[in-house]
């Protein structure tokens, strides 16, 4: 996907550099995003979500075991391959360094916000297009944080501070996230 | 406070989508008995199996477990209990022996040693590498079962249980039953089928709504 955008944007080398970040914040984006709906789907279906409700353990934990291996597998390897990517697109060292720590950092909370969010909208009809509409507003700030991040870096300046406010709001969403999601789980199975 | 009975229900009713399923439902459990509830389709037996469950909270009403409310010391009813319900609560991206040491995770303990001896009673252990997406309904339901018999538990809910299951895996099944309830253990089903008369089991019948 990431390859598209020098198609449709022009082979411009600086205004790719300034973009891209950009670019593959989206692409982090839509990766939880559009594999998020499916999160609760096969447990649903095959009453295992039951199960893990009807245990000694506290379904937060178990929800943040589950949400990390959906994080591992949706966005890791993305994660993995922005070294990869930048290099193509003759990033400087450090504006990859950033960009990693970025997603590292922040797309934690794209799947626990859209977690949240498909347990709100658990069984609606219109899942899809109000899953998109809850969380698109929450998840614009990290986004934007995230963003920064790599711009501040390629602007010369110290990423601590932008980085830490990101690391901030990923730790409050890991503490807090899971057990709003299992109480809204419990809540809307309880039908 | 304890009135000496396992599992009461104290006036539950019970509303699921908008409608009134049963009100001023009530019973008491000693250890050692079972209650089998009956009643047409529609008329919330898996409702008030999933209430007494600790799944969903009752309209009204409440259920106790040793005189304290389940919603109160949910987790430690959750550690005495296993539930089967309407679906098999199986992965079937795993294979059989994944299940069950999932099944194992999730009740704390780790794989029993009885594992194989229950496998090959529930005629599964030939399957042992089979993923269970590759089994026949049957087979699936006796994996459901598998984890009474593996980790012992003194209250067992289920919500039709015999569903699938041939005539000898039922004699199996009430075998096992019996034991538990002769063990102290409790027992909830529904059922459609006929429950054998020496398995000393209450009914309770839910009417049409």
């Amino acid at each position: 996907m990431i390859s598209l955008f020098p198609l449709a944007l022009g082979p411009d080398e600086a205004l790719l550099q300034k973009l891209i970040p950009g670019c593959i914040w989206i692409a982090a984006l839509l990766a939880s995003l559009l594999s998020i709906e499916h999160v609760f789907f096969t447990d649903l279906e095959d009453g295992n979500i039951e199960q893990l409700l009807l245990n000694p353990t506290p379904f937060s934990l178990i929800l943040l075991g589950k949400l990390a291996a959906q994080w591992i597998v949706t966005e890791l390897p993305l994660i993995a391959l922005t070294p990869v990517l930048g290099g193509l697109f003759h990033l400087s060292a450090s504006a990859i360094v950033a960009l990693c720590f970025s997603l590292l950092v922040g797309t934690p909370i794209l799947i626990l916000i859209g977690s949240l969010g498909v347990a709100l909208t658990l069984g609606l009809r219109q899942q899809g297009v109000l899953l998109g509409l809850l969380i698109l507003p929450l998840v614009t700030p990290v986004l934007i944080f995230g963003v920064n991040i790599v711009q501040q870096s390629q602007a010369g300046f110290s990423i601590a501070g932008p980085l830490a406010f990101l690391a901030g709001l990923s730790v409050l969403a890991i503490t807090l996230l899971p057990w709003a999601i299992a109480a809204t789980l419990r809540v809307n199975l309880d039908d | 406070m304890d009135t000496g009975y396992a599992l009461e229900a104290k006036d539950v009713s019970c509303i699921r989508h908008q409608r009134l399923l049963f009100e001023q439902l009530s019973f008491q459990l000693p250890a050692g008995e079972g209650l089998i509830i009956e009643g047409p389709n529609g008329s919330g037996k898996s409702s008030l199996l999933r209430l007494l469950a600790g799944l969903a909270t009752p309209a009204s009403g409440k259920i106790c477990w040793h005189g304290q409310p389940i919603q109160e010391k949910c987790l430690a009813y959750w550690e005495v209990l296993h539930y089967v319900g309407h679906l098999n609560g199986i992965k079937l991206g795993l294979t059989v022996k994944e299940n069950l040491q999932l099944a194992a995770c999730l009740a704390g303990q780790s794989d029993s040693f009885h594992q194989q001896e229950v496998l090959s009673l529930l005629q599964l252990h030939s399957h042992q590498q089979t993923l269970a997406h590759h089994l026949s309904a049957g087979q699936k339901r006796r994996l459901a079962l598998a984890k009474l018999f593996l980790f012992p538990k003194t209250v067992w809910i289920l919500d039709e249980p015999l569903t699938a299951l041939d005539t000898p895996t039922q004699v199996i099944f009430f075998e096992r039953l019996t034991a538990h309830l002769q063990q102290g253990g409790i027992s909830i089903l529904s059922s459609h089928h006929a429950i054998p008369a020496h398995t000393s089991m209450r009914t309770l019948r839910l009417a049409a709504c």
